[in-house]
């Protein structure tokens, strides 16, 4: 038999991803919602025999036709055909999560349970509410919870039963507006009725939607009942707005608000609010200076901690790789498949492995860091800084998590509100320096400067700058509206350790993805090049022939034909750039003497922002396009190359 | 009858209640679905002479750009 569809809908923060990992586990499939790059979660859980398909629909504030997120749940809801919707609502804050149900239950849907969440915490805000009353004000089942306490998650699993095997009838309350919004509904109504239209959407659904100028209903309209009927109606929605001396939206939206006041107070009582631990940290952690303090103080912990335990362990797993190459290969008898498999795959893939544990610790710091809430004050803080440079305050979040590894980084742009600061974001992330980069600049450091830190972070500082004025500069080419800077700070809470670990895990398999995939095949690739026809070092490998193809471009920037193998294989994984210097050299000491400081300087400014790898480039075009892709990579080179011949001869001016 | 200030003229502490919202659809939208709807009592938490507006609205806690929240109209309670 087919499984049951459960659609979950609420607002950002309220918990339902929490809901939705709690009912499903780790039975979880992650998709993209076809046509649009917005994330699709999917899980199964059983209950009393019976299967039940989750769907998690994007955290959205209303459903209107302004942002990608809101449209998908809105035509999941509308178009889906989902057997029960829940509708998870936030008890600390009722007024503006019932704005959300209002317009769930103006479409039509009947269906619904309202999952009651964070009961626990409205308590300790002294907000009373009675989960009865409230159930029968709304007419739909409301079951309360807390599901970070693992409360209540039994009894939601019974009620969506119930009301799958149809045990349920409810009668969901819709909103009323003042008599005159009501008559324009309803001559509005009467336009559409017994049209197409109205046998495929609630009539008043449509009605409300076209008073507050919907462009996706306008196009139903226009497509289905031609551009005069649509014209007579927007006139008459003109002269309407005339009379009010405002847009009618606003007007909805306000009664739709006292609609719901009005509501609650037959269920629920404000206690004393008082003002709580998240108002007093606030107060320094958004303000202008205290909160960078208290920001490059968390910073620095996040970097600690994932340095202080993600080191050793890289140290460790790399020997792991490396011995488990030693042991393997005495077994293999072929030469040619004892190559290909120890010295391409094995070391190719666990050179990027043993990276890992940096990753994600990384991820898991900022995951914490992002579901105790924390994440929206730095965007809060950001946004003054990141504006001026035509990127909003979130897109701090991608920019940070390209220090781990730039592929989850580029998917994390999903979590901004306008396709045109997605782009933006996408295309100056690569210039982020990943673990992978860090090795190679850590590497060069530690030989040409003697490891002094200070040349390090020039070369990170280099790194950001030329990312943020590159976004001022690619914003002026993209087109699209600014994003609102309007920001929930929600209410500190400590994540679950369970969820905690799923975050942290779904970014950072992206990376063990690329591992697995792109990485083997250009180990493969890098193996062949240098063993065909000779083994590298004799000078006539496919890879050194390569290399002085580009040498001559190379040497206006003071590098040669070495660094051309080195760098076209440091575009399958960064960290390749090095580790074919070990083989092209033979030894740190020769790698030492074959370069000026300058131009190991030049070589690691060049690596860090000559080209996103090749994982990024398809992390780019599945979340945007191909031109886009080709895009970015054509402009790293151009910036590169011009950044590196400037250092060089400017260094070389200065007499380094 | 009291005074219809922007929102950004509000001191920390003091409180209005919303009556409009001078933007186009996309900035109107935004917000009142974040509960900043007319008719919505809001409080000014905290406020920096250059940083945004924190203020409450509806149980929930926002951070609004100083040029959003000169757009915002509210009447002073």
């Amino acid at each position: 038999m087919a499984m049951r569809v459960v659609a979950l809908a609420g607002n950002p923060n309220v918990g339902k991803t929490t809901i939705f990992n709690a009912l499903t586990g780790m039975r979880q499939h992650v998709g993209n919602w076809p046509g649009v790059t917005v994330e699709k979660k999917e899980g199964v859980f059983e209950h009393r025999g019976e299967r039940f398909l989750v769907v998690d629909l994007p955290g959205t504030y209303s459903l209107t036709a302004h942002s990608v997120d809101e449209l998908v749940a809105r035509n999941f809801l509308l178009n889906g055909n989902p057997d029960v919707v829940v509708n998870v609502v936030d008890a600390t804050s009722i007024l503006r999560n019932l704005y959300l149900t209002m317009e769930i239950f103006e479409m039509g849907l009947k269906n619904v349970v309202i999952a009651l969440n964070k009961v626990d915490l409205a308590e300790k805000k002294g907000i009373k509410i009675d989960p009865v009353k409230m159930s029968r004000a709304l007419g739909v089942p409301v079951v309360p919870l807390s599901a970070k306490e693992g409360i209540g998650l039994e009894e939601l699993k019974e009620k969506i039963w119930e009301m799958a095997k149809g045990k349920i009838k409810t009668s969901p309350i819709l909103p009323r507006y003042d008599p005159e919004v009501e008559r324009e509904i309803e001559h509005i109504s009467k336009c559409l009725k017994g049209t197409k239209l109205a046998e495929r959407y609630p009539l008043r659904w449509l009605a409300i939607k076209l008073l507050q100028r919907d462009d996706e209903v306008m196009k139903l309209v226009l497509r289905h009942l031609g551009e005069e009927k649509l014209r007579e109606i927007m006139t008459h929605i003109g002269e309407a707005e005339e009379r009010y001396g405002r847009a009618m939206d606003l007007i909805i939206a306000g009664q739709k608000y006292e609609f719901i006041d009005g509501l609650t107070h037959e269920f629920m009582s404000y206690g004393k609010t008082g003002e709580t631990l998240t108002d007093q940290l606030d107060r320094i952690l958004v303000h202008p200076v205290y909160g960078f303090l208290a920001m490059a103080f968390v910073f620095y912990l996040v970097f600690k901690f994932v340095f202080a335990f993600g080191m050793p362990l890289q140290g460790l797993l790399d020997e792991a790789f490396s011995s488990f190459g030693s042991w393997l290969a005495p077994h293999i008898a072929n030469e040619t498949l004892r190559g290909l498999l120890v010295e391409g795959i094995v070391s190719g893939v666990g050179s990027v492995l043993s990276f890992f544990p940096l990753v994600f610790l990384l991820f898991l710091a900022l995951s914490f860091l992002e579901d105790l809430g924390y994440m929206a004050r730095v965007a809060v803080l950001m946004e003054g800084i990141l504006r001026k440079f035509g990127l909003p305050g979130k897109a701090i979040i991608p920019l940070i998590l390209g220090l781990g590894c730039n592929v989850p980084a580029v998917m994390a742009t999903r979590t901004l509100d306008e396709e045109r600061d997605r782009l933006v974001t996408m295309f100056v992330n690569p210039f982020i320096p990943c673990s992978a980069r860090l090795s190679v600049i850590s590497f060069l450091v530690g030989v040409f400067f003697g490891g002094n830190a200070l040349v390090a972070v020039s070369i990170y500082v280099l790194a950001f700058a030329v990312a943020l004025l590159s976004a001022k500069l690619v914003s002026h080419f993209v087109s699209g509206e600014e994003s609102p800077f309007v920001i929930e700070l929600p209410e500190f809470l400590l994540p679950s350790a369970r969820s905690l670990l799923l975050h942290s895990w779904e970014r950072s398999k992206e990376f063990v993805k690329k591992a697995g995939t792109v990485i083997l095949v250009g180990s493969v690739l890098i193996w062949y090049l240098s063993n065909y026809p000779v083994p590298m070092g004799s000078g006539r490998s496919y890879a050194e022939r390569l290399g002085h193809l580009f040498a001559p471009y190379l040497s206006l920037m003071g590098l040669d034909w070495k660094a051309g193998v080195s760098l076209l294989f440091g575009v399958i994984a960064k960290e390749n750039v090095i580790s074919t210097y070990g083989v092209l050299y033979g030894s740190v000491d020769a790698i030492r003497s074959a370069m000026t400081p300058l131009q190991a300087y030049v070589l690691a400014v060049v690596t860090t922002l000559y080209i996103p790898c090749i994982a990024t480039i398809a992390a780019i075009r599945a979340e945007s396009n191909w031109k886009w892709a080709l895009a970015v990579t054509s402009y790293m080179i151009a910036v590169a190359s011009l950044l590196g011949v400037v250092i060089w001869h400017l260094g070389q001016l200065l007499g380094l | 009858m009291n005074m219809i200030v922007p929102l950004l003229s509000l001191a920390p502490g003091e409180r209005g209640v919303v009556v409009d919202l001078r933007g186009g659809p996309n900035f109107r939208s935004r917000l009142y679905a974040m509960g900043l709807a007319p008719g919505a009592v809001v409080r000014v938490i905290s406020f920096h002479p250059r940083g945004p507006v924190i203020v409450e609205a509806g149980g929930t806690r926002l951070a609004l750009g100083r040029g959003m929240a000169s757009r915002v109209l509210v009447r002073k309670l």
